[in-house]
């Protein structure tokens, strides 16, 4: 069998639909989730038990089960427990937020732990307040230290996303996979996709170490 | 003579500190420091020194005892659950310089000084700039206002860590080893602005390796070993005749090993 690359460049329209219904899913994942995980991330330091069992609970479960189980689970289950029909898009949003929401609070929990006694205690001897340790000291070195971890993770995020074309929404894996079945062309199409997922992921993987070097030479850690 | 009725800047009264239920640090030390003093805190590591600094300064908990700052309480433990009391307010007078810096990294040495004067005093920013600048002038740094931490040497880094205590008027100023973690060549610079400081009668207490610095800057020396007070003396005597056999043989050695 030949292979026919040119077969792909006739469905273009379709996959660069595909892609940004893709990049779409992305971006809002990433915001909600990072929100999310940051939330979760302060809720795992909290002084309440209860606080801290139920934040870990939801963490480990997320990062210990398949992403495709969270999907089928949030698209068959939630409209069962709500008792609404919620659009594929949605249901795709809510569980990559929820799995992002998980992931990236690990992060966020990490970056505050490193940041050290010693600049607390610099706090209490500079007589600073809570409200402004927590503000002006301790969140922005936190934030600051999670910036290249949160880039990897929402790298995995962008690849990770393809799982949503299982439960029907139309993104580029989705559209890649459909090319693939009406032309009987799965080599070609599918090594186009990955390609496409490649040309994004690789320069945003690289700038991860970019700005890694940058931030930690700026820190000194 | 004259007789002075001002109260004792610091006074410290049977302080106990233990980390944990095992390791007890001070085991009922007493201090009073008139104004105006500089006492160096020297002896053994484990002996409770930086412990001592950490305490006046409300880093930590205590177990017993009280400390009064300018005759009013400062720190005391009480209640059933002997919990430690610290007045806020009166913490506020004293400023500290640790042996690592701890500079804000993410903020450039201007906003390292100015934080805390406009977020606690809520100084105005132009006026927290203008004696920021005046204060990296006089310490030789004001080409580094705008450079952040890690671009700074290890003894420009404590310069400004000092000069941001300064920023907040402090009544008492307390030096934790301020040069241990300095290359050999850097030590100098840092103690010269520690000598400007006492040229200019600001109260300071020094826990210190360095004799030479020890014996430059004190008014007064106290030996601390073991969680208590040894020995306490004038620097000609604590560091040249001491009295008690515990200090001569830790001076001894300390100067054994500097040769």
């Amino acid at each position: 069998m030949e292979l026919d690359f040119s077969i792909v460049a006739r469905f273009q329209n379709a996959l660069a639909l595909g892609l940004w219904t893709t990049i779409q899913l992305t971006l809002i994942c990433i915001v909600l989730g990072c929100a999310l995980g940051f939330l979760i991330g302060l809720a795992r330091t909290s002084r309440s038990a209860v606080v801290r069992a139920v934040s870990s609970v939801y963490v480990e479960f997320f990062r210990g089960t398949p992403v495709l189980i969270q999907l089928f689970w949030i698209f068959f289950c939630l409209p069962l427990i709500l008792g609404v029909e919620l659009p594929n898009f949605a249901s795709g949003i809510i569980a990559l937020t929820l799995y992002m929401g998980a992931i990236t609070s690990e992060t966020f929990r990490a970056s505050l732990k490193s940041v050290g006694r010693e600049q607390l205690d610099a706090c209490i001897a500079l007589g600073l307040p809570r409200r402004v340790q927590v503000t002006s000291v301790i969140l922005p070195q936190a934030v600051l230290r999670a910036i290249p971890t949160l880039l990897s993770n929402c790298v995995s995020l962008f690849k990770e996303s393809a799982l949503v074309s299982a439960v029907g929404i139309a993104d580029l894996m989705f559209i890649g996979q459909n090319i693939s079945n009406n032309t009987a062309r799965p080599v070609e199409v599918l090594t186009i996709v990955a390609l496409i997922y490649f040309i994004i992921a690789f320069p945003l993987a690289r700038a991860v170490s970019l700005v890694e070097r940058r931030i930690l030479a700026k820190l000194a850690i | 003579m004259t007789m002075s009725f001002s109260p004792p800047l610091v006074k410290v009264e049977s302080l106990h500190k233990s980390y944990g239920p095992n390791i007890q640090v001070l085991k009922g030390l007493d201090i009073e420091m008139k104004p105006g003093e500089r006492v160096v805190v020297i002896g053994p590591s484990g002996g409770g020194k930086s412990t001592l600094l950490r305490v006046i300064m409300g880093l930590e908990k205590i177990d017993s005892g009280s400390i009064t700052f300018g005759g009013k309480p400062y720190i005391s433990s009480a209640g059933r659950d002997k919990k430690t009391i610290i007045d806020t307010e009166v913490r506020r007078s004293i400023g500290m310089v640790f042996q690592h810096y701890t500079l804000f990294p993410h903020l450039s040495v201007l906003q390292n000084l100015i934080l805390a004067p406009c977020k606690v005093r809520g100084e105005k920013k132009e006026i927290a700039i203008k004696r920021a600048q005046a204060l990296l002038e006089r310490f030789g740094l004001a080409a580094k206002a705008n450079s952040y931490p890690a671009q700074l040497s290890g003894g420009q880094k404590q310069r400004v860590a000092i000069a941001r205590a300064l920023m907040l008027d402090p009544k008492l100023m307390l030096f934790d080893e301020v040069t241990s973690a300095l290359d050999p060549e850097l030590v100098a610079e840092v103690e010269q602005v520690i000598l400007q400081l006492a040229a200019q009668n600001m109260p300071m207490m020094i826990v210190t390796h360095d004799m030479w610095f020890a014996r430059n800057i004190a008014s007064r020396v106290i030996f601390c070993a073991g969680g208590a007070v040894v020995e306490d003396g004038p620097p000609e005597q604590v560091l040249g005749s001491p009295k008690e056999e515990r200090t001569r043989d830790f001076i001894d050695r300390v100067f054994h090993i500097r040769q």
